[in-house]
């Protein structure tokens, strides 16, 4: 955990921090137009950075998640602490970011089989970016056969990737909707579940891509993909994305499988493998646990304690 | 899948965690299981008794070579024959208290095969036998191991006498059988050798000698045969011409003297006087009657010759060179014929020692024969005498009871504790086999299935710039849900607990 979450997280829990909401235009939330064309200047960079926190800190949130919510999701949180899988995608996160040397970047998440947890992947992961005040991340939902990135909605059907390919004019911004958790931007699948591969390949596939990559220098970009050995549109998906990384499940896939994964991705595009899921036993309490067992003790030791003290009480 | 065993006791653990129930469930049925397997477990009681069987005894360095004592090779195979042998088992049974029942034969044979298969017989050491017995009845598993010992006691030790005696009767048997050959030997060479006098040792020498003095005699015989026939000729040669010689000088020589004087004269005459003169006339008839004489004497004696006679005529004189000669002749005829006669003797003599000799070289080989039979019987004889003798020593030996020293060094005691697996191994290998069941059955789960279990594994065989395990994110129902789970499986395990403690209670206080 970094120093300024760690500050924010304490300001959080002490309230002397409070989340500010302003009422900007929907156009205010979009980057300013001048930050595309931004000079290569030192100052000019550092002025483009406060900039940037500047309009993600503008960034109009939705009513931010119960962290009952969070934890029904799986969905880690800073007051998580000091949870092995929240430092886990810490992790991943710094290695990422020391990986692009704090550019932004288009990353694609895939399992090696289905079911293997990409979705989970993305979602913590783009969370754990988010952790970062000064970061942002958007999620892709590619997944259009089994989409999960949605539930985070709530009810209702909202406009994705799917609506936006087929609609020539429909702008980017309709798509991007906030989640409830700070800094964190979805772009769901849409209402089609069908779509031919034809639609990655077409150019404005690859425009949005690149529009969505550049309008926020900080704006880490997060594609939830289908699992390699299930959809071939997931190489091609591949391709127009910066990093690639492979998920690999507990327990289900074998070595060769990963190698075959690894061929189709290509080394040089692989960014890493998360090994998903290990089944490590949640932290219990014992004290909670055993609490039956001795008040079942005690029912049962206090006859004997009873039938014992009789005959010195009778004396 | 190779993994340093660190990680593996970390992924067996989350396997566990994983399979909880499962777990859970195996140890409490191994549990059950086991103490349903104690419970019916029968319970058996061990007699043991050990013998000890020694044969070096005082007696046996007195008894060193004469005496041969039974072989120890492998005394618990000789005691298993004895002791499974229906003679044995059947006192067994009659003793211990088997027939009780009066079982039909087809019982008694079930009864001694479990009698065989619960006793067991052993070596301990080099000359001790030890016989264990196991029965569900203490008392019974005493008696039965104690009539055990005693039974192969009596056994080894009867069985050794009659080993023994019957050594000496067919040793005995045996003598007595080359006995009669040796006599039969003995009786043939005596009616050979009665048979043939002339077979002795030596008279093949004789034979030699005497043809050797024999052929001489003839090759003497022969030779002067053959001088005396030359002398003979010869003799005959010169008595043939000497007489014609005689004869001729006789009468001839006169004639021809008396021409030669008459032609002296003639010539004479001749010189002074004419051929008519009378004298010279009368000299010359003279002369023509002498010569007239000689041819008709030549002619005469040729007659003579021609017709073999040899007239004597008045002018024929006896020669002396002739009867000498006709003398000798007459001897040397003689001689001949006794040559003759000689040489045919000793030719007979010859054949008829030649004869012998044929015969008597027969007559050795078969007494050479008849000899080395009656040779090989006697020793054989002697030697059977001898091992009769030896038989006899050990017989008695083992008559007495010295030969083979068997007693009981260990007696049979009564048996107070229960041998074999007891109800306690029952409920500790329950225990451990309740835990060990499952956790080596996820072991080789995890060992066999090539899916990965490690990160260590994906990141060992590659090179990757980042590798993260990320552990399972837990909801908090999830947790909860986890830890209800957890309580009821305690639960469980201490119902087993209780159980298997429950059941060592009441079989402590021997109610099951």
């Amino acid at each position: 955990m970094s120093k300024i979450e760690k500050a924010l997280n304490k300001a959080r829990s002490t309230g002397a921090l409070q989340v500010v909401h302003p009422r900007a235009s929907r156009a205010t939330e979009e980057a300013p137009s001048d930050i595309s064309s931004a000079t290569s200047a030192p100052i000019a960079l550092i002025e483009q950075r406060g900039n940037a926190s500047k309009a993600i800190a503008r960034m109009q949130e939705k009513k931010l998640l119960d962290k009952h919510v969070l934890n029904e999701n799986r969905i880690i949180y800073p007051e998580m602490g000091e949870n092995d899988t929240v430092r886990a995608f810490r992790e991943i996160r710094t290695k990422i970011i020391q990986k692009t040397q704090g550019l932004n970047c288009k990353i694609m998440v895939t399992s090696v089989t289905s079911g293997g947890g990409s979705s989970f992947v993305t979602l913590n992961l783009g969370v754990a970016f988010a952790f970062d005040a000064g970061k942002t991340a958007l999620l892709l939902d590619c997944h259009f056969t089994n989409p999960s990135l949605h539930r985070l909605f709530g009810p209702g059907t909202f406009r994705g990737l799917t609506d936006y390919l087929d609609n020539t004019d429909m702008d980017i911004a309709e798509i991007i909707h906030p989640v409830g958790i700070e800094r964190l931007r979805v772009i769901p699948s849409g209402g089609r579940r069908e779509i031919p591969a034809e639609y990655f390949t077409s150019a404005k596939m690859k425009q949005l891509l690149d529009s969505i990559k550049q309008r926020y220098r900080e704006r880490y970009i997060i594609i939830d993909a289908p699992p390699m050995t299930s959809s071939a549109d997931t190489q091609i998906l591949a391709e127009l994305c910066d990093y690639v990384i492979l998920v690999v499940p507990y327990g289900r896939v074998r070595d060769s499988n990963i190698d075959e994964c690894i061929k189709a991705i290509g080394e040089k595009k692989l960014l890493g493998i998360i090994f998903n899921n290990e089944p490590d036993p949640p932290a219990l309490q014992w004290k909670r646990i055993l609490n039956p067992f001795i008040a079942l003790w005690e029912i049962i030791s206090h006859p004997f304690k009873k039938t014992s003290g009789v005959p010195s009480e009778k004396k | 899948m190779s993994l340093p065993s660190e990680h593996l006791v970390r992924i067996l653990f989350n396997e566990v965690f994983h399979y909880r129930k499962l777990v859970v469930a195996i140890f409490f049925l191994v549990n059950a299981v086991m103490l349903a397997l104690g419970l019916s477990w029968p319970k058996d009681y061990t007699a043991s008794t050990t013998i000890l069987v020694e044969e070096k005894r005082i007696i046996q360095p007195l008894m060193e070579g004469a005496a041969v004592a039974t072989d120890v090779a492998d005394r618990a195979r000789l005691a298993r024959e004895v002791i499974y042998g229906r003679k044995t088992m059947s006192q067994v049974m009659e003793y211990a208290g088997w027939l009780k029942g009066n079982p039909d034969q087809k019982d008694q044979d079930r009864i001694i095969q479990g009698l065989t298969k619960r006793t067991v017989v052993t070596n301990v050491g080099k000359n001790i036998i030890r016989i264990d017995y196991r029965d569900s009845d203490p008392e019974r598993a005493f008696r039965t191991t104690e009539k055990l010992a005693d039974l192969f006691i009596a056994e080894s030790l009867a069985a050794k006498a009659a080993e023994s005696q019957s050594a000496y009767d067919f040793i005995d048997r045996q003598a007595e059988e080359y006995h009669e050959k040796l006599i039969k030997a003995e009786e043939q060479l005596k009616e050979f050798r009665s048979a043939n006098l002339e077979a002795r040792s030596g008279s093949d020498a004789d034979v030699g000698a005497r043809l050797n003095q024999l052929q001489l005699r003839m090759d003497q015989a022969t030779q002067d045969l053959k001088e005396a026939e030359v002398k003979k000729i010869s003799l005959e040669k010169q008595l043939s011409g000497e007489a014609e010689i005689a004869s001729t000088l006789s009468r001839e020589g006169q004639f021809r003297s008396r021409i030669a004087e008459l032609q002296s004269r003639l010539e004479t005459l001749r010189l002074s006087y004419h051929e008519t003169y009378p004298d010279i006339v009368q000299l010359k008839n003279q002369i023509n009657d002498l010569n007239q004489a000689i041819v008709e004497d030549q002619q005469q004696r040729a007659a003579a010759k021609a017709s073999g006679h040899v007239v004597l005529n008045e002018g024929m004189i006896n020669s002396p060179l002739y009867q000498q000669l006709k003398r000798e002749l007459s001897q040397t005829q003689v001689t001949i014929e006794t040559l003759n006669a000689r040489i045919g003797e000793a030719r007979r003599e010859l054949a008829l020692e030649l004869e012998r000799g044929k015969r008597m070289h027969g007559g050795e080989a078969a007494l050479s024969e008849l000899t080395r039979d009656y040779q090989v019987n006697r020793d054989i004889y002697q030697d059977l005498l001898k091992r009769r003798e030896n038989a006899r020593v050990s017989a008695s030996l083992d008559k007495d009871k010295q030969g083979l020293a068997i007693k009981i060094q260990e007696p049979a005691a009564f048996p107070r504790e229960p041998s074999g697996l007891r109800f306690l191994h029952f409920v500790i290998g329950g225990l451990i086999l309740g835990l060990a069941v499952p956790l080596g059955l996820l072991f080789g789960m995890i060992y066999l299935d090539p899916r990965i279990r490690s990160g260590m594994i994906i990141s060992e065989k590659r090179k990757l710039p980042m590798m993260v395990t990320v552990p399972r994110l837990w909801s908090h129902d999830e947790t909860l849900a986890v830890m209800r789970n957890v309580q009821w499986l305690m639960l469980a395990m201490v119902g087993t607990f209780s159980m298997v403690a429950l059941t060592v209670i009441l079989r402590l206080m021997t109610i099951i």
